[in-house]
């Protein structure tokens, strides 16, 4: 479907708004999550996302979109995008789309994804807020895209279509290249993010509108997406008992030999 | 097509599919015949489930050259092992992996598949869970069936402070992936491994192997890999002893590696080790790295955020060395020592070291030994 284009690639990141993981307290009443009340960020390992993305248009031209889905105040993030250097942003928004799970999260993702003619489409590794790390490879397997998955390094190819990536596997690395479109989803804290410039900043707070997708605009019919489309359920919540320490502070290291050696004791 | 599948389940045949769907799957991701440690943890807790539920344990093999594997996964208490043995699934990628699973999937509808939560796992787990519409829970760390054979996923949430359980009641299969080192493997049956190995070179006599047809060729392939560079496997997850590494050794492992020595113990990290790049991400525990439960746990330097505390709950006697008598760590230790751990770690080293040989080394002033 994609050929070798003079024009560059185009590029689409995807980056989602999230509570702030430092800020989110338990009510001491309920003993439940006030996530409410946690000011909304962009999700920490979607920098690295937008770094690889931008990065790969200084490699071989073309444009970087953004895109997340979510209520219209998550423009927030999208103009984050923007102030750092995208050149385009659009909010994935419709009622549509409340109480999505992973699947039909990246179903409306993916569709988007094909909307916008992703030559490439960079995540962040996973969310903060649910860390499933389940979007990006639904996104390549609602179209049947490839994938790459933890990945450090991108090396596009634009002579040979494809995109190459260094990806941390278990006891190693591996070398991978892949066709477009591609869908990669970058290792947390392997890119290290450019600063937003003034200018662009000033723009993307000011000036600057996203596009507004919706369902219909996506073609996709309202009973694929939603809570009714998502096979997970939560099944109930239950707070984590901390674990009983002794919690004795000790002034001499020399005190740390007895159950250390009790240790060894038990081991036998 | 998935839109066909997804209309079709909006047209109300949700009831069948999941009275349809029978049978556990553990998948054992496996790298040129090597089988990942958290492959064998859930054959162990997939035998546990099947038994409650009546039903088969299937242990699913893609690959190459995999005798040897569906042999020991029998002995490990698979009732069933599924071989697809192709040179197109070695080394892993996810695209003809995908492919090949949706089309088991599609004629042998399993009721739940377990994935270890490994990388690959992780990358195989969302590729598949979107054909075959499934249910998919991530960073699993307790399963268990309610009384109607449906699957109780429990994961930690919000980093950590609460557990969820996550429930798939009108898709099949239900499909988790499990965070390494959680469940323990039970070994493999010595006399069945030996009567499995010695009656025959060949898997193709053992009617409990089954061969299944490729569904993916090369050419349709759509990655390559170039390059795959993988050496020792670190495998923090059965040590007896933890040495444990965050962000206050500020890229200086030196002290921990003689502590570690000292200890007879092995080296861990805190994911902030692991990002600054200062340790191998196989050593991380916690939320998104692996849960341990070794006897004696050392944190050095590890601020104790609730992600990593939740990988190292279990273990035994926790130390923690710390700069900041603030740092949350101190909540989750038994003993602490509140100090800077580049002038503590050496002198708890020559203590460990010198112990053997002056047993009462203990009663010694550190300061004064060691300034």
């Amino acid at each position: 479907m994609t050929s070798p284009n003079a024009e560059g690639w185009t590029v689409v990141v995807g980056v989602k708004q999230v509570p702030d993981s430092d800020e989110v307290r338990i009510d001491p009443d309920t003993g439940r999550l006030d996530r409410a009340n946690a000011p909304a960020v962009l999700n920490g390992p979607d920098r690295d996302a937008l770094e690889a993305a931008l990065s790969i248009r200084d490699a071989v031209g073309g444009t970087v979109t953004a895109i997340t889905m979510g209520p219209p105040t998550a423009t927030a993030v999208l103009e984050e995008a923007v102030a750092m250097g995208c050149d385009d942003a659009a909010l994935v928004t419709d009622r549509a789309f409340a109480g999505s799970d992973t699947w039909p999260t990246s179903y409306a993702l993916a569709m988007a994804a094909k909307h916008l003619n992703a030559d490439v489409v960079v995540c962040g590794e996973e969310t903060t807020d649910s860390s499933t790390g389940q979007v990006p490879p639904g996104i390549a397997a609602h179209n049947g895209w490839a994938q790459l998955t933890y990945v450090e390094d991108v090396e596009p190819l634009p002579e040979e279509n494809r995109l190459a990536a260094r990806r941390d596997v278990e006891g190693g690395h591996e070398r991978v290249a892949a066709d477009l479109p591609v869908v990669v989803a970058v290792a947390y804290g392997e890119f290290d993010a450019r600063p937003a410039g003034l200018h662009r900043k000033i723009f993307a707070e000011n000036d600057f509108e996203p596009d507004q997708l919706t369902a219909e605009d996506l073609s996709i019919d309202p009973g694929d997406v939603g809570m009714d489309a998502s096979p997970t359920q939560v099944g109930g919540m239950d707070t984590v008992e901390p674990v009983e320490r002794k919690n004795e502070i000790l002034e001499d290291v020399a005190d740390l030999l007895e159950p250390i050696a009790a240790t060894a004791e038990v081991d036998g | 097509m998935t839109q066909q599948d997804d209309e079709m389940a909006a047209e109300g045949t949700e009831v069948d599919e999941v009275e349809r769907a029978s049978d556990v799957w553990v998948f054992l991701e496996e790298h040129a015949g090597d089988v990942m440690p958290v492959a064998w943890e859930l054959l162990t807790e997939g035998r546990r489930l099947a038994d409650d539920l009546g039903e088969d344990l299937v242990a699913l093999a893609i690959g190459e050259d995999l005798e040897d594997v569906a042999t020991e996964a029998l002995a490990r208490g698979a009732d069933r092992v599924l071989v697809a043995d192709d040179p197109v699934f070695e080394p892993y990628r996810a695209d003809p992996y995908g492919t090949q699973f949706r089309e088991m999937v599609e004629r042998r509808h399993p009721s739940i598949v377990l994935i270890g939560g490994t990388h690959t796992g992780r990358d195989f787990a969302g590729r598949v869970a979107v054909p075959a519409h499934a249910g998919l829970t991530a960073d699993v760390t307790e399963l268990d069936v309610d009384e109607d054979g449906q699957l109780l996923a429990r994961r930690p949430a919000f980093g950590g402070n609460v557990l969820a359980t996550i429930v798939c009641p009108e898709h099949r299969p239900q499909m988790a992936t499990v965070r390494a080192g959680v469940f323990e493997a039970a070994d493999p049956d010595p006399d069945e491994l030996a009567t499995l190995r010695a009656t025959d070179d060949s898997i193709a006599d053992n009617d409990r192997i089954e061969p299944v047809e490729v569904f993916i060729d090369e050419v349709d392939t759509i990655s390559e890999v170039l390059v795959r560079d993988v050496t020792e496997r670190a495998d923090v997850t059965d040590a007896d002893r933890l040495v444990a590494v965050g962000g206050g050794v500020e890229g200086d492992l030196g002290p921990a590696i003689e502590l570690a020595e000292a200890l007879d113990a092995d080296l861990a990290a805190s994911r902030k080790a692991v990002d600054e790049g200062w340790i191998e991400g196989a050593r991380q525990v916690g939320q998104t790295g692996k849960t341990v439960r070794p006897d004696l746990y050392v944190a050095l330097g590890i601020s104790g955020a609730i992600q990593h505390v939740e990988g190292m709950n279990d273990a035994g006697t926790v130390i923690a060395i710390n700069d900041d008598p603030n740092a949350p760590i101190f909540d989750h230790a038994d003993y602490g020592i509140v100090g800077d751990l580049f002038e503590v770690v050496p002198q708890l080293t020559a203590l460990l070291e010198g112990d053997e040989e002056v047993p009462d080394a203990g009663a010694a002033d550190p300061e004064e030994v060691f300034q």
